[in-house]
């Protein structure tokens, strides 16, 4: 019983929590700006390495897979480090906000790129047919035709993806953004107790929970063919 | 109008036409006819330039269209297709599906667009359904905007890839009257299909396929009575009995 009054104390304490509240909503507004940002950055990345690797462009779309085969199969906490403290060998000396939404947007613009294709590969080869053949350019087919019908049925996956994301932004605190984590640990140091982490915990969770239900709520009018 | 001679389609190792040779006036209605496998699809989609013919030549108007230097668009522009599986735009209503090349293509303005449209609906018997969406429809009348969508480019002819055997019975019909009607208006059509009895009612003229090669070609009265080829008379045979 005596641990579970220590738990409590420390890691459920509600007058902590109140008064480092106000400091963490101010880390999770950083967060959904960090994630938002590289997500938007990463969409259109990730489209347009897409749409290069559907028409199989010659060495751009090579170009296009061994970046998404990097940033996929490297961590991502590896990637920060490089952006902030390798590049500037290099002379690209990036402040760290800027830092922390390259890194991002490189990063999900590869995932983003892989939704993108499988989406744009999952519509039937007959809608490009029917519209070259009232004699639009290869271009007009997919930006009229296949990339319409590819938003439709990518909003899914690029929701979880985002959800990810966030998540994902946690790792900025490595090179000292104060987002939602590094703001809530700064909290514990202060207080010498964790129960900021828990309150950090509860607003990760007040940003992504509503995003997964609109995931499902998405899948289940795509399944009842509205979309 | 179109021209074919010796045409040859390899798919890897697999001849699919076997040096088709055939010729179309303007007004005509080629009705080709036979066995599953046989060709006739990939003829028309060649024709449309959907596949590049191995070896052969196209000519439309006297003109290459297989060439290198062709704007494939410009040829598409000119020879309409109507497909099986319709490939209506399912993100777009019926009137979108219409008038998008409209817009696109010829830069018509929204009001112009929508107007030749509308027409053209009217004309197939769907003129209540221009602001429904694809999945809202019957086959047959999916077919039918189908047909209306490639009319909107006012092609010079028209073709017709199985169109009605995707459909319900019931719902063939429909789809026939709309292209008998092309038919009466003059339309050069070249149509694959499996409906003997509007191939025999409509048909200028009609050609069989067997095996990538035209094996019998004719009026349409003199294949259907009197088909001269033994594999001709089989087929034909086996699907009117």
């Amino acid at each position: 019983m005596e641990g579970l009054a220590d738990l409590a104390q420390k890691y459920f304490s509600v007058s902590v929590i109140k008064e480092v509240f106000p400091f963490l909503l101010k880390g999770a507004l950083y967060t959904i700006i960090f994630s938002a940002s590289s997500e938007l950055i990463g969409i259109i990345v990730g489209l347009f390495t897409a749409i290069i690797r559907v028409t199989k462009v010659k060495v751009l779309s090579q170009i296009a897979t061994i970046y998404v085969d990097i940033f996929r199969g490297t961590p991502l906490l590896m990637q920060i480090i490089f952006v902030y403290y390798a590049l500037p060998y290099v002379g690209i000396n990036l402040p760290a906000p800027a830092a922390g939404i390259v890194a991002l947007s490189i990063n999900s613009g590869a995932y983003v790129s892989e939704i993108f294709r499988a989406g744009i590969e999952s519509i039937d080869k007959g809608q490009i047919e029917a519209a070259r053949s009232l004699g639009m350019s290869y271009a007009q087919a997919m930006r009229y035709v296949v990339i319409p019908q590819t938003m439709k049925r990518v909003l899914p996956p690029l929701t979880n993806e985002f959800v990810a994301l966030i998540k994902d932004s946690s790792l900025l605190s490595v090179i000292a953004i104060s987002e939602l984590l590094r703001t809530s640990k700064e909290m514990m140091t202060w207080k010498l107790n964790p129960s900021s982490l828990t309150a950090a915990a509860l607003l990760y969770l007040a940003i992504t929970v509503p995003l997964t239900r609109l995931v499902s709520y998405l899948e289940n009018k795509m399944k009842k063919g509205d979309v | 109008m179109i021209r074919i001679v010796d045409l040859y389609k390899k798919f890897g190792s697999i001849n699919v036409l076997n040096g088709v040779s055939l010729e179309v006036r303007k007004g005509d209605v080629l009705v080709i006819i036979g066995p599953s496998g046989s060709g006739k699809s990939t003829l028309l989609r060649c024709i449309n330039l959907l596949e590049e013919p191995t070896s052969g030549k196209i000519l439309l108007d006297g003109e290459d269209i297989t060439g290198k230097k062709i704007d494939k668009n410009k040829v598409r522009q000119r020879i309409g297709m109507v497909f099986q599986s319709f490939n209506l735009f399912p993100n777009m209503t019926v009137i979108g599906n219409v008038t998008l090349a409209l817009q696109k293509v010829l830069k018509m303005k929204p009001a112009e667009a929508k107007k030749a449209g509308t027409d053209l609906l009217t004309r197939v018997g769907l003129k209540d359904k221009i602001d429904a969406y694809p999945n809202q429809l019957s086959g047959g009348q999916k077919q039918r905007v189908a047909i209306a969508r490639a009319l909107a480019m006012n092609p010079e002819a028209i073709l017709f890839d199985e169109v009605t055997s995707a459909l319900d019975p019931e719902l063939v019909k429909e789809v026939l009257d709309v292209m008998k009607d092309l038919a009466k208006s003059g339309m050069t059509m070249l149509v694959v299909t499996h409906e003997m009895g509007f191939a025999k009612e409509v048909g200028s003229h009609v050609i069989f396929m067997d095996e990538g090669k035209i094996i019998e070609d004719g009026l349409a009265e003199e294949i259907f009575d009197n088909p001269r080829h033994p594999r001709t008379k089989a087929f034909l045979d086996a699907v009117l009995s």
